[in-house]
C-alpha cells in the first residue's frame, strides 16, 4: 500500500470520525478542552501507525480505541491533580445546545453524573454506533459485562430525570 | 420471550429483535415502554452531541507530521536546535546517504522494519510505561534524556521483540516521526541497515546494547542516527 494512499485513507477517517472522537472524549474526560487535547494527541499516535492497519474496515474502532486508551494514559498522569477528570469547568457549562429542551438539558446533567464504567460503554453504544460485542472488545471485557452497564446506566439516567409519576408507574424506587 | 426480558433487552440499547417484535402485540405494557424508549433514545442521542469545535479535525490534520513528501504537508511542531545541527549535515550528504541504504539488507534492521509494519500499532494500543520505569530500564544504553534531546517522545512502551524484549519508542522530530527499538541486551558489532516498502531501518551499537531506527524518510533516519551518536 503506497505512503500516498494509506495518508489519504487516514485524513479521510479524522474528517470522517473527528466529530464523534471528540464527543466520546468529552463524556469520558466531562472537559470540552482535555477532550481536544486528548483527541489531538490519539490521532497523532494513530497517525504513525495507521500504515499498519491491515483491516480497513476496523480503523473506527481503532480510533476509539485509541481515544479510550490516551484517556486513561491521560487521566493517569494527572491523577495527582485535584479536578481532573470528571471536573466540570465554567466554559462547559456555557455550552447550551439550541435543540436541548429542558428534559434534554436535565439528561445532560444526569450523563454528567454518570459514572464513567457506564458513561464509556454508552457513549460508544449511542454515538459510535458499536454493538455489544465490539465494545465488549473495546473495552476488554464480556458482552454480557457490557450490556449490565448499559442497562444500568440508562435505568440511572431514567432514575435521575423521569417525574416522579412515571417512576411510580413503572414501579420503580427513586 | 416475556415482559421482562423485553424491557431487559429494550434497556440495553439493543434493537428490537425478532422475538421481541412477537412478543409486542400481544402486550400493550410493552409497546407503551417501546414507544417511551424511543423518545428517550432521541433525547439520549441529543444530550450526547455536544457541540464540536470548529475547525477540530483541520486543525488535527495541520498538526500531523509530514510524510515522506515532507515539501507537501506542513507541520505544526517546533524544531530542536540539537536535531536541526544533525539534519542539515545530513541534508548536506544526501547524495552520498541513499547511495549507502542500496543493498544493504541486515536482516535485524529488516526486522525492525517489520516490527513497525506489523506490530507498531498493537504496541501503542497497549498503552505506554510510566517515564520514571523508561528512565530506570533505558539508564544504561540509550538514557531518555538524551532522546528528549534529539525530539519530543510520543510514546515509549516495552515489547517483545526477536528473542528478547526491546523499548519501542515513538519520536517527533521536525520532519517526520521514527520509531526506535532500544534492545539493551543485543550487540551490533557495527551500523546495520535495510530498506523495504518505502522504509528506511539503520541499527547502530550503543553503549550497552543497540537501537534500531525506523522511518520512511531515509535523510531522517540517518540524522537521528547520528544525533544519537553525537
Amino acid at each position: 500500500m503506497s505512503e500516498a494512499r494509506t495518508d489519504a485513507g487516514f485524513n479521510e477517517a479524522v474528517r470522517a470520525y473527528a466529530g464523534d472522537l471528540f464527543r466520546y472524549a468529552y463524556w469520558l474526560a466531562r472537559n470540552r478542552q482535555q477532550a481536544e487535547d486528548i483527541v489531538q494527541e490519539a490521532l497523532l499516535r494513530g497517525w504513525r501507525a495507521h500504515a499498519a492497519i491491515r483491516d480497513r474496515g476496523a480503523v473506527k474502532s481503532w480510533l476509539f480505541s485509541i481515544v479510550k486508551n490516551e484517556f486513561h494514559r491521560a487521566t493517569a498522569k494527572d491523577a495527582q491533580r485535584a479536578g481532573g477528570a470528571g471536573s466540570i469547568d465554567a466554559a462547559d457549562l456555557e455550552i447550551v445546545d439550541e435543540r436541548a429542551s429542558p428534559f434534554g438539558m436535565e439528561l445532560r446533567d444526569a450523563l454528567m453524573a454518570l459514572p464513567l464504567s457506564y458513561a464509556e460503554p454508552l457513549a460508544l453504544q449511542v454515538l459510535g454506533g458499536f454493538s455489544c460485542a465490539e465494545i465488549a472488545t473495546m473495552l476488554e471485557t464480556t458482552e454480557g459485562a457490557v450490556m449490565t452497564r448499559l442497562t444500568r446506566a440508562r435505568q440511572a439516567l431514567k432514575r435521575l430525570v423521569l417525574p416522579v409519576e412515571v417512576k411510580e408507574r413503572k414501579g420503580e424506587k427513586s | 420471550m416475556n415482559c421482562l426480558d423485553y424491557r431487559r433487552v429494550l434497556l440495553s440499547g439493543i434493537g428490537e429483535s425478532e422475538a421481541m417484535r412477537a412478543h409486542r402485540p400481544a402486550c400493550a405494557s410493552c409497546a407503551e415502554l417501546l414507544k417511551e424508549h424511543a423518545a428517550f433514545e432521541n433525547q439520549l442521542r441529543l444530550a450526547l452531541e455536544v457541540t464540536v469545535p470548529a475547525g477540530l479535525a483541520d486543525r488535527i490534520l495541520e498538526t500531523a507530521p509530514a510524510s515522506g513528501d515532507a515539501a507537501t504537508r506542513r507541520t505544526g511542531f517546533q524544531g530542536r536546535r540539537r536535531f536541526l545541527a544533525a539534519a542539515a549535515a545530513a541534508v548536506g550528504a544526501i547524495g552520498i546517504g541513499l547511495y549507502a541504504w542500496r543493498g544493504r539488507d541486515d536482516p535485524m534492521a529488516m526486522a525492525c522494519i517489520q516490527f513497525v509494519m506489523k506490530d507498531e500499532a498493537k504496541s501503542i494500543m497497549m498503552g505506554a510505561m510510566p517515564r520514571a520505569e523508561a528512565v530506570r530500564m533505558l539508564a544504561s544504553s540509550l538514557p531518555v534524556e538524551r532522546l528528549e534531546q534529539i525530539g519530543q517522545i510520543r510514546h515509549i512502551a516495552p515489547c517483545p521483540f526477536g528473542e528478547g524484549t526491546a523499548y519501542h519508542v515513538i519520536l517527533m522530530v521536525p520532519q517526520d516521526k521514527v520509531t526506535l527499538l532500544v534492545m539493551p541486551d543485543t550487540s551490533m558489532p557495527a551500523r546495520a541497515r535495510a530498506t523495504h516498502d518505502g522504509m528506511y531501518a539503520s541499527v547502530i551499537p550503543l553503549r550497552k546494547g543497540s537501537v534500531g531506527i525506523v522511518g520512511a524518510n531515509a535523510a531522517v533516519v540517518d540524522s537521528v542516527a547520528s544525533a544519537i551518536r553525537a
